[in-house]
């Protein structure tokens, strides 16, 4: 009977090094980032506990924030504290920054990351749908080299990654708010705190006299993997915004959507609230 | 003025002093059962039925499996009884030949370690027959609406005042509504936890967190074909209970005590999180059906309720919760036609139990929500409808107790809502308004609570309290109270303390007041039923009055100060060594009580409480915020204001949860489905609203210095009062707790299609 105990954890050097591991299916680890989600599914039995992990916590080369051209680059090691309190972020990607400031409690944001938030791939993840508006990229690395993931792609199913067993996630490149555009994030979680959302979601919308020119909207919690509304922004580019068009948005953002009952909610509830959320969100 | 007068003189009582043990649990001092150091103690561990019935026909052990590295224990091993001796014999200790619900132990495993414990059990094959179940309170409600005869009464209790059926027949109007609500879990902070160790005469020693240490000596002595006095139970640091920790330890001790024995050495169990939400007791689920009857006058001509409680697999003590629930259920009101059929069902689920209010919530959860929809239907407000029809001095009862002393009513209700100006604000209420950004609504409930035992409970248990002269320190006599009280954070240590202070006369450092443990306290009956300030507290008063006169009498001269204490006690104590004085807790002249019909009195007296919650409801997703609650409360001669209003203030946020966000239901494999803190939702701070508390003393003369019980009654009238602030916000009338914005959704859309 394997407990957390009995896993081997070992501490890179160098991202380098870490990758040279991976690469090998003999020295290849679990990766551990902040370890919010890991060490409580593995204790739980949740999640099949493993033979090794790798700590990329300590990697000073997945860590940080900085402005590219592309985009906003930020290290896969970046805590929900860094995320939720750079100004940078705060500025240029400010429903990211609110995404983060609703993770769990402050314990849990000083160690989440936002390579774990992704990569836990959990629908329920707070910060997917601040990260798919932007369409930006996810960044992966191996041993024989780096491969940029749109991350529109890379939700592949309930818990399912596009990232191989060899690779580590390393960056995500998020292109920054446009001028004239704005963004907001709207969770409705089980209570006012330390709570996991029931469907929240996120959007990116940009208005020019009273129309709007284009919209990213994304939930999560209402199907397997994290969602944009393809429908409703194609639908509603070039309209003008009034309150036939708010009720037109809830009626169509519910029915895009598809959720099921759980233990936080029911599938009525989300279709409905998922409606009100996106309005909400386009609301000023 | 003369000594003996200036003794009388509370000088503790009434005072916010800390708590006694409060700089042991903030340094971090004090020691809980999983602190304790166990020399050459094993693990235990629970082998548990897999499915919530079946006829089980035998355990296989794995012969690849090493078994002499373990001490495995099934119901064979019992050299009594197998069965916990509670209010009846029905439930063994270890299943044997039938298993009622998922989780119920069929074999236990001791090792060195717990891995390895674990490890045995998984080559322990478990062979059963399946049987059907019945896992929900919906499924035995409808069994009991239908007269189903395949429901299984575990028991049933009446009460009855007048003839409500003719009064029901012959009211203005008649209101009918259901009420229901789920289980709801203790949560304490700190997980359930015992050792067992074998004593050197054959007897055992348990020990760890619990509430009440003498249940576990008589309702263990059977199974395990021991006498009381080889059974010795003592209390560790208790971090919180709420009732969770009443009957179940004995369960748990059974465990540990059986495994030890054959072990011959110690062994524990402690539960995680995760084991202890599913295999413990909780709140007992409640369907209510009221059926009331109005006069013209906007009086009340009968009430007549059904009862049903979930009680899970076995009785336990449900039979007492289920009376308490009744003497609830239509308590409060003025009345002369009053019928309640109070019955427990059987489910295959673990059994219900002990939790805070004990039935009354339950109870009141269905009254305060159903005397606003009399107040409705008679064309008044909520509060003028209570103001009208509460129980005042001289009233009667449903059970026919004439309410003759310490009658909080209706001042908790007048100050109340004078206080929050609920007039005003009921004027404000949205009522589901449309195009509102946010709905705002106001609601009251109004509560008595039962204090002490229920019915026989007082006059059969004969609860006594000791305190013994005895060197507190080298030269450093004082008085050390001995009761069965457990200190489990509501602040007993602290209350008993000052009241045995007061008794004596002198300051509390000459007073001390450890943790009880069965070998050296005299049973002052478990820390349940909000009696121990009331019951124990004034047993503790009593008995260090009769201290101080005994010491009196040897030295032939009034004790007026505490160097003179000193002296006298000192000069006692070396002649004659220690001195034990015990005080009887006695019910108030002319008590009578028919445990048959429940008439006559059914508790010697009643706290009272009034809550008001003021809520937001948010148009956009229906979440409700709990924005403000103001309560008064009568619970007689408030010992210690800070301690009471912390118990009051915790009790709130316990109550809210139950209220709004508690939720936690049976899966397809007949086990409790939010079975860990990330899916069992409780308040956190954020979720606290603003809380305007105070109380109105109306002290209980019969049991000095006059206190009633608190512990209970903050989680009494939460629930209906938010439910009645819903309804004011909303317009949607919640009849099923707990009350979520996905409820809220669905009767939305029920009503829009009306």
């Amino acid at each position: 009977m394997r407990t957390v105990e009995d896993i081997e954890i070992r501490f890179p050097g160098s991202l380098a090094e870490a990758l040279a591991w991976q690469a090998d299916e003999k020295t290849r680890g679990r990766p551990l980032a902040g370890g919010t989600d890991l060490m409580v599914q593995w204790e739980s039995g949740v999640a099949a506990i493993p033979e090794r992990a790798v700590s990329l916590w300590g990697l000073k080369e997945l860590k940080g924030i900085r402005e590219t051209p592309r985009g906003i680059e930020i290290g896969a090691m970046t805590t929900h504290t860094e995320l939720r309190s750079s100004p940078l972020v705060r500025e240029k990607l400010p429903a990211l920054a609110a995404a983060a400031a609703t993770v769990g409690g402050r314990q849990i944001q000083n160690r989440g990351t936002i390579a774990g938030n992704v990569a836990n791939a959990s629908p329920a993840g707070d910060l997917a749908p601040t990260l798919l508006i932007t369409d930006g990229l996810a960044t992966a690395a191996s041993a024989s080299g780096r491969r940029d993931i749109p991350l529109a792609k890379l939700f592949t199913g309930y818990r399912k990654l596009d990232v191989r067993a060899d690779e580590l996630l390393v960056s995500f490149t998020l292109p920054a708010l446009p001028a004239g555009a704005r963004e907001k994030f709207h969770k409705i979680g089980t209570r006012a705190a330390q709570a996991i959302s029931k469907v929240m979601g996120a959007c990116r919308v940009r208005v020019q006299n009273g129309t709007i020119v284009s919209l990213a909207v994304s939930l999560g919690s209402v199907a397997p993997v994290p969602v944009r509304l393809p429908e409703l922004e194609q639908w509603i580019a070039g309209r003008r915004v009034d309150l036939n068009l708010l009720e037109e948005v809830e009626r169509r953002a519910s029915a895009e959507v598809h959720p099921i009952d759980d233990i936080r909610s029911t599938a009525t509830y989300r279709k409905w609230v998922s409606g009100r959320l996106v309005r909400a969100l386009l609301e000023a | 003025m003369p000594a003996t007068v200036q003794t009388r003189d509370p000088r503790w009582v009434g005072q916010g002093i800390p708590r006694v043990d409060a700089e042991d649990k903030v340094r971090g001092r004090a020691q809980y059962v999983d602190d304790l150091l166990v020399p050459n103690g094993w693990h235990g561990h629970v082998v548990r039925a897999p499915v919530p019935h079946g006829l089980l026909r035998g355990l296989t052990p794995d012969p690849a499996f090493d078994w002499s590295r373990v001490v495995v224990v099934t119901a064979k091993d019992i050299p009594g009884p197998n069965c916990i001796v509670s209010h009846d014999r029905s439930m063994p200790v270890i299943a044997s030949d039938e298993f009622l619900y998922a989780g119920e132990p069929v074999a236990l495993i001791a090792a060195p370690t717990l891995r390895l414990a674990r490890e045995a059990a998984e080559h322990l094959r478990i062979d059963f027959e399946e049987r059907p179940a019945i896992l929900t309170l919906h499924e035995v409600a409808d069994q009991f609406k239908h007269n189903d005869p395949a429901l299984v009464k575990l028991c049933g209790q009446t009460i009855r005042k007048g003839d409500a059926e003719a009064a029901l027949a012959r009211a203005h109007k008649v209101v009918e509504a259901e009420y229901t609500a789920g289980h709801q879990e203790q949560l304490y902070i700190e997980p359930q936890g015992l050792v067992a160790e074998p004593t050197g005469d054959g007897g055992v020693f348990i020990y760890g967190s619990m509430q009440c240490p003498y249940f576990i000596v008589h309702e263990l002595c059977e199974a395990l074909a021991l006498p009381p006095e080889k059974i010795r139970v003592k209390q560790a640091a208790v971090g919180g209970a709420f009732g969770g920790k009443e009957e179940f330890p004995t369960w748990l001790a059974g465990y540990v005590a059986l495994l030890a024995l054959k072990a011959k050495r110690p062994v524990k169990i402690v539960y995680d999180r995760h084991q202890d939400i599913l295999y413990t007791t909780k709140r007992h689920p409640v369907w209510s059906r009221y059926r009331t009857g109005l006069n013209r006058d906007g009086t009340i001509a009968a009430i007549a309720v059904d009862f049903l409680l979930d009680g899970g697999a076995y009785l336990t003590l449900s039979d007492v919760v289920m009376y308490r629930g009744i003497l609830h259920a239509a308590m409060g009101y003025r009345c002369d036609h009053v019928f309640v059929n109070g019955l427990v069902a059987r489910t295959n689920t673990v059994p219900s139990g002990a939790f805070r209010g004990f039935g009354a919530p339950q109870a009141i959860w269905g009254l305060e929500s159903h005397v606003d929809a009399m107040a409705a239907a008679a064309g008044m407000t909520p509060h003028e409808f209570r103001l009208k029809n509460c129980l005042v001095q001289g009233d009667t009862t449903p059970t026919g107790q004439v309410l003759k002393w310490s009658v909080g009513s209706p001042a908790v209700l007048e100050k109340s809502l004078e206080r929050c100006r609920f007039d005003e604000q009921w004027k404000k209420c949205s009522r589901g308004k449309p195009g509102a950004k946010s709905w705002y609504g106001i609601g009251v409930s109004f509560f008595a609570h039962g204090a002490a035992f229920t019915g026989d409970g007082e006059a059969r248990i004969k609860a006594r309290a000791a305190m013994d002269l005895d060197w507190l320190a080298p030269g450093r006599p004082g008085g050390i109270v001995r009761v069965s009280s457990t200190e489990m954070g509501q602040g007993a240590l602290t209350v008993l303390s000052q009241l045995a202070a007061d008794g004596l006369g002198l300051d509390l450092s000459r007073v001390s007041c450890p943790f009880p443990d069965t070998a050296l306290v005299p049973n002052s009956g478990p820390t349940v039923a909000s009696r121990t300030t009331m019951v124990v507290g004034s047993c503790v008063y009593g008995a260090a009055g009769k201290l101080k006169k005994a010491l009196e009498q040897f030295a032939g001269k009034p004790i007026a100060s505490g160097k003179e204490f000193d002296e006298i006690a000192s000069a006692y104590l070396n002649k004659h060594g220690r001195l034990r004085v015990e005080h009887l807790f006695v019910l108030p002249p002319g008590t009578q009580w028919d445990q048959k019909t429940f008439r006559g009195d059914s508790y010697p007296g009643y706290s009272w409480g009034c809550n008001v919650a003021e809520v937001e409801v948010d148009p956009r997703t229906l979440g409700i915020r709990v924005k403000k609650i103001t309560a008064f409360y009568d619970i007689g001669k408030v010992v210690n204001p800070v301690l009471a209003k912390g118990q009051i203030e915790g009790g709130l946020v316990q109550a809210l949860g139950y209220s709004v966000m508690e939720k936690i239901g049976i899966d397809r494999k007949g086990r409790f489905d939010a079975s860990r803190m990330q899916t069992y939702i409780i308040p956190t701070m954020q979720d606290i609203p603003e809380m305007d508390l105070d109380f109105v003393e109306f002290p209980f003369d019969h049991a000095p210095p006059g206190a009633k019980g608190v512990g209970e009654l903050p989680m009494d009238g939460l629930a209906p009062a938010i439910a009645n602030a819903i309804e004011a916000a909303t317009g949607l009338r919640m009849r099923d707790l707990p009350i979520t914005p996905e409820k809220l959704y669905e009767h939305s859309q029920k009503n829009l299609g009306r």
